[in-house]
């Protein structure tokens, strides 16, 4: 029986307090279902109160053996495979895949097939980068911008159904070629679409881009310095936030992305310092700018022709291995693609770019607040289909 | 103190500049459909059910081949010598009793390429997409018009037929050992 005693303080209660206060760290697992992990993403955060000492990052919720998948199909069965990978961004990843492995079966491309593609791919990375503007706005709270960047999105997707059938998965850059030429008048209309868009590019900078409130949450937040960003492999839109000027469409040019006449957007500093989360994404939305410029030349430059012409009935690859490299809307996609000669792939390994930006997450989230760490994570871009395949 | 006051301006100025943006918008024609009501017409080329017209169908199984994910099943039984089938459309000659000829939908990546190989063009993407079952199995859908009681005659003379040739065989392998 304790005796109560009046006389205050008590001896009990004179326990000996550490200098400086220690207090234990905090585990706080912030996914795999999680809005603002774009996918099914776990990381595995320690805390002390607000900040976070450590990130890490666990993968493979979305893993769907596509890369051992691909061994089992015939060449052209790989396609939707690969559709499915970054599925905000199909028809560059189809890109990707069906210039590799034409440029190792040595396959000539027909010309007008080739200005659909690009004009595919640059429609598809304004999309995958509207999807981008609106969850980051989400992300950090402001929900008016998704929807202002789904309108818009849609349009696209109402262009692609158009051209090939699919809204999402579209399985329409095929080895050799496209699946289909453009329906009557589906130029025009992508012409039109330019027109309609660009203004709309201001729309989103007074919603958002400027909005200071929005600038506080993402200025200085997350700072990944040039080096970092190389040594880690960051690549696309995250690297060129960095300050570092690299695009695969200008530095090493693939396909027919020579003949077009653009800029390489690179994060200037407008406001926040280079290399912060308000940087990369200030070069996702200038970037859709140069993307309509690269589709309006690729529409007044198009020749005629039989899209289909060039696509073999039965894809015949030697024996042999290819690296090759394109640009997606997330970075640098690369194909490492083994043949045998046979009907299948041997190997298809695929570097994603989604997987390499996401490897700095653990370097650069120490030090921050949690809410900081979604804006980070935001701004990486990310797409988990891709990172697990 | 002059910061503080700056933030708080400009905080409240981009806001007002937003809220002009979302108040112009409030004058221009909506962008939504009222699904259930309005409807879309869409493209000629969407992908949103498959359907196989089965009277043009020879049984060349080459769509069979060209599905990645193998959700398209056919039976086929060669058609006697004096039996006519009749021919598709555009003027191929059927070959085989198309005696099963399933699609599992649920099984089915909507990647079209099963649409492109087919010599008669009888399989082919229809842009109707309100099919929701609430069982899995109703979106197994056959297309073969053959009944179970004809499939199974069917069967009885392949069966008839496969035996009387390997009789045959057995007859024509037994001579020369005989001899
Ligand atoms: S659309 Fe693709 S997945 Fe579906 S049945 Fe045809 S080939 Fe198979
Ligand atoms: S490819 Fe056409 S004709 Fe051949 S089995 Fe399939 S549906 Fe029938």
């Amino acid at each position: 029986m304790t005796q109560w005693n009046n006389n205050f303080p008590d001896s009990r209660f004179e326990l000996e307090v550490p200098d400086p206060l220690k207090t234990d760290e905090y585990v706080l697992n912030m996914g795999p279902q999680h809005p603002s992990t774009h996918g099914v993403l776990r990381v595995v955060l320690k805390t002390d109160g607000e900040i976070v000492e450590s990130a890490t990052p666990y993968i493979g919720y979305l893993h769907r053996t596509f890369e051992k998948h691909a061994e089992h199909m015939t060449w052209p069965q790989v396609v939707p495979y690969v559709d499915r990978m970054d599925y905000l961004a199909s028809m560059n990843n189809a890109l990707g895949y069906a210039l590799a492995v034409e440029k190792l079966a040595g396959i000539e491309v027909n010309e007008r097939a080739q200005y659909l593609r690009v004009i595919v791919a640059e429609l598809n990375r304004i999309a995958s980068h509207l999807v981008f503007f609106g969850t980051f706005g989400l992300d950090l709270g402001a929900f008016t911008p998704f929807l202002y960047g789904f309108r818009e999105r849609e349009m696209i997707l109402d262009l692609f159904e158009e051209i090939s059938g699919g809204r999402l998965l579209y399985n329409y850059i095929w080895i050799g070629g496209v699946a289909w030429d453009a329906p009557d008048g589906w130029l025009e209309k992508v012409i039109k679409f330019c027109d309609y868009f660009e203004p709309k590019i201001k729309e989103y900078n007074d919603l958002l881009t400027f909005n200071k409130i929005f600038i506080d949450r993402t200025a200085g937040i997350g700072v990944i310095p040039e080096d970092l960003a190389i040594n880690y492999g960051l690549s696309g839109p995250t690297l060129r936030g960095s300050g570092v000027n690299f695009d695969l469409r200008k530095n090493d040019p693939y396909g027919i992305y020579d003949r077009f006449n653009f800029n390489v957007c690179v994060g200037d500093g407008t406001r926040g310092v280079v290399g912060d989360s308000w940087n990369r994404y200030w070069v996702r939305i200038l970037e859709m700018v140069e993307s309509t410029k690269i589709v309006r030349q690729a529409v007044e430059q198009i020749p005629d022709g039989d899209a289909k012409e060039t696509v073999p009935k039965n894809v015949r690859v030697p024996a042999g291995e290819i690296y090759f490299r394109t640009e997606t809307p997330r970075g640098e996609l690369g194909y490492y693609i083994v043949s045998d000669g046979g009907k299948n792939p041997v190997r298809v390994k695929v570097r994603a770019p989604a997987f390499s930006n996401l490897s700095v997450l653990p370097a650069v989230a120490p030090g921050t607040m949690v809410a900081d760490l979604v804006a980070i994570l935001g701004s990486l871009d990310i797409v988990l289909g891709e990172i697990d395949r | 103190m002059r910061e503080y006051f700056k933030n708080i301006y400009e905080a409240v100025a981009t806001i007002l500049i937003g809220m002009g943006v979302t108040l112009r918008h409030l004058f221009v024609p909506s962008v939504t459909l009222q699904y259930p009501k309005e409807k879309i017409e869409l493209p000629p080329r969407s992908r949103m059910q498959l359907y196989v017209n089965i009277d043009d169908c020879i049984g060349c199984r080459q769509c069979e081949r060209a599905c990645p994910v193998d959700c398209i099943e056919i039976d086929t039984i060669k058609a006697d010598k004096d039996e006519d089938l009749g021919l598709t459309s555009n003027g191929k000659k059927k070959p085989f009793h198309v005696t099963r000829f399933d699609i599992d939908m649920s099984k089915c990546c909507f990647c079209n390429l099963c649409t492109f190989p087919c010599p008669t063009e009888c399989i082919y993407m229809t842009p109707d997409f309100e099919y929701a079952q609430e069982d899995r199995s109703n979106l197994n859908f056959h297309f073969s018009n053959y009944t179970p009681e004809q499939v199974a005659e069917l069967q009885k003379r392949e069966a008839e037929k496969k035996a009387a040739l390997a009789a045959a065989k057995a007859n024509a392998g037994k001579k020369p050992t005989a001899n």
